[in-house]
């Protein structure tokens, strides 16, 4: 059954503009207390005000340069260590305990050790980003690769092809759907690894700016940087989207 | 002339002494096959029947040189099975295409593996697809072809480098059985024309007949052959065949090479 554009966007919008209008109201009646917790009207007004100062797109590029170098140095050391366990089972029972022992610790844990090793600069948020999102995407490689079809192995196996040739032209493309289901959990996971580094401690960025506002009782600039954090976070996961239809045309749901 | 005749008759024959196979598993030695002498001349089609765990796949695996044995001598055209050999194709129970690849481009995979990718291999894609009856979905996606269509162009792989010998796995069994039956002629038409060599691994008595010169009954606990049928059907096959009383007659032997078999076993 296809679903119609109205449907598949007016419904969730609406839903959006019911919320949004509820609470507005509770504010308006003061059910709400306005300190801290401002209308959207508030909100909006806050965020004209935001886009105007200078400090605050100094903040979001900031911000953004942290999660996308971490999101790229996190995704490209998950697919080369995703490789390599995968694809050699000595490497896998050696280093992929450890992967596993990790990925159940809580990362953010790190952030104040990142912070005493790389400083208050990017790099302790780009390292923080990183490695929460290496991990999925080390996982979802491991998974693509060993979910590629037996079938498929045995007719490279009949065909003799070599290590190489299986390597690039079966297991790569075969694990390339799941291993992307990972590299997108990564871009979202990047963006909230740069703001738990910036939180714990930084001298700039959207993190440092909401915890800022924050002290400063801006209640309605505060929450206008969360939801400017939402959209952001949306945008990223839409591109990447775009780039996955791109690039595997094949995969089905 | 057609372009299709740039297809050579390159058949090649195979002849397997005294093979034995064990497999090792945790409770322990496991026979799967004893003892087996066949001789199958060039050009023949030669179908392998016989009940689960009769070692057909196995047989088969082992013509191809996917699996290795433990006793006897096995040759294709002279020489000792392999992988990677150009003169034997193969096909597998599921048609195994790659979703990342066009039809065309599946067809074009053994070229590339085997690194003899070259100026002509285009043109013998293009043969291949019309001789598979897909001339007009080389551009499609593979998962977009029905299941039918999807095994077409596997046979189309297998028949990329022009091998002598095809061996296949069940080829036909995922297909419901009016694709089925029009498939096994087709097959067996080009078996005809080319004079390929050819193993068909099958639970299916009646496709057996309908496509073999030969049929081999085997079977289990260890597999063994306990039957060797001449289809003497003349050629072309037609699907008609199926009714008549010789294909009955050659049918009920096959069985009663098999319930003999199954007795011995007990």
């Amino acid at each position: 059954m296809t679903q119609s554009l109205w449907y598949r966007i007016g419904l969730p919008v609406g839903v959006f503009v019911i919320f949004v209008a509820i609470w507005q109201i509770l504010s308006v009646t003061g059910t709400l207390n306005p300190v801290t917790f401002p209308s959207p009207l508030e909100i909006t007004i806050a965020f004209g005000e935001l886009v105007t100062r200078g400090y605050f797109w100094d903040a979001t590029r900031i911000t953004l340069l942290e999660t996308l170098l971490g999101f790229i140095i996190g995704a490209a050391l998950g697919l080369v260590i995703g490789a390599l366990t995968g694809t050699f089972r000595t490497f896998r029972t050696a280093f992929y305990p450890f992967v596993v022992a990790f990925q159940n610790t809580p990362r953010v844990a790190l952030a104040p050790i990142f912070l005493t090793w790389f400083g208050f600069g990017i790099t302790s948020k780009v390292v923080m980003a990183a490695v929460i999102c290496f991990f999925p995407v080390v996982i979802n490689t491991v998974a693509g690769i060993a979910g590629v079809d037996e079938n498929a192995k045995t007719l490279f196996r009949s065909l003799g092809a070599s290590k190489a040739q299986t390597f690039f032209r079966l297991t790569l493309p075969g694990a390339s759907a799941m291993a992307f289901a990972g590299i997108k959990t990564a871009l979202t996971l990047a963006l909230l690894g740069a703001i738990v580094g910036e939180f714990v401690g930084a001298s700039e960025g959207l993190g440092v700016l909401i915890k800022e506002l924050n002290f400063q009782l801006e209640v309605a600039m505060g929450f206008a940087v969360v939801i400017f954090l939402a959209v952001i976070g949306l945008v990223l996961y839409g591109l990447i989207e775009l780039l996955e239809k791109r690039l595997i045309t094949w995969a089905r749901d | 002339m057609t372009q299709k005749d740039s297809i050579a008759v390159t058949g090649e024959a195979i002849t397997l002494t005294g093979v034995s196979k064990t497999y090792m598993t945790a409770s322990g030695a496991l026979p799967v096959l004893r003892d087996i002498d066949l001789h199958i001349e060039a050009g023949q089609f030669v179908s392998f029947v016989g009940p689960s765990g009769c070692g057909k796949s196995t047989l088969l695996n082992i013509i191809a040189g996917l699996v290795s044995y433990d006793t006897g001598t096995v040759t294709v055209g002279g020489q000792p099975p392999r992988e990677g050999r150009d003169d034997i194709g193969f096909m597998l129970q599921k048609s195994v295409l790659m979703p990342w690849l066009n039809v065309s481009k599946n067809i074009e995979l053994p070229f590339i593996i085997a690194r003899r990718r070259g100026a002509d291999t285009a043109q013998r894609v293009t043969d291949l697809l019309e001789l598979v009856g897909l001339s007009d979905y080389a551009t499609m996606n593979s998962w977009e072809l029905s299941g039918g269509m999807q095994q077409r162009v596997a046979l189309a792989r297998a028949l990329a480098l022009d091998p002598g010998v095809m061996l296949m796995d069940e080829p036909f069994s995922a297909l419901d059985e009016f694709k089925r039956e029009h498939l096994n002629i087709e097959v067996a038409h080009m078996s005809e024309r080319f004079g390929k060599t050819t193993i068909l691994v099958t639970h299916s008595i009646s496709e057996a007949v309908l496509m073999s010169d030969r049929i081999i009954a085997l079977g289990a606990n260890p597999g063994r052959m306990v039957g060797d049928i001449t289809v003497d059907l003349e050629r072309p096959r037609r699907p008609e065949m199926i009714g008549s009383d010789r294909f009955q007659q050659i049918s009920n032997e096959v069985r009663a090479a098999l319930s003999q078999g199954m007795e011995e076993s007990q």
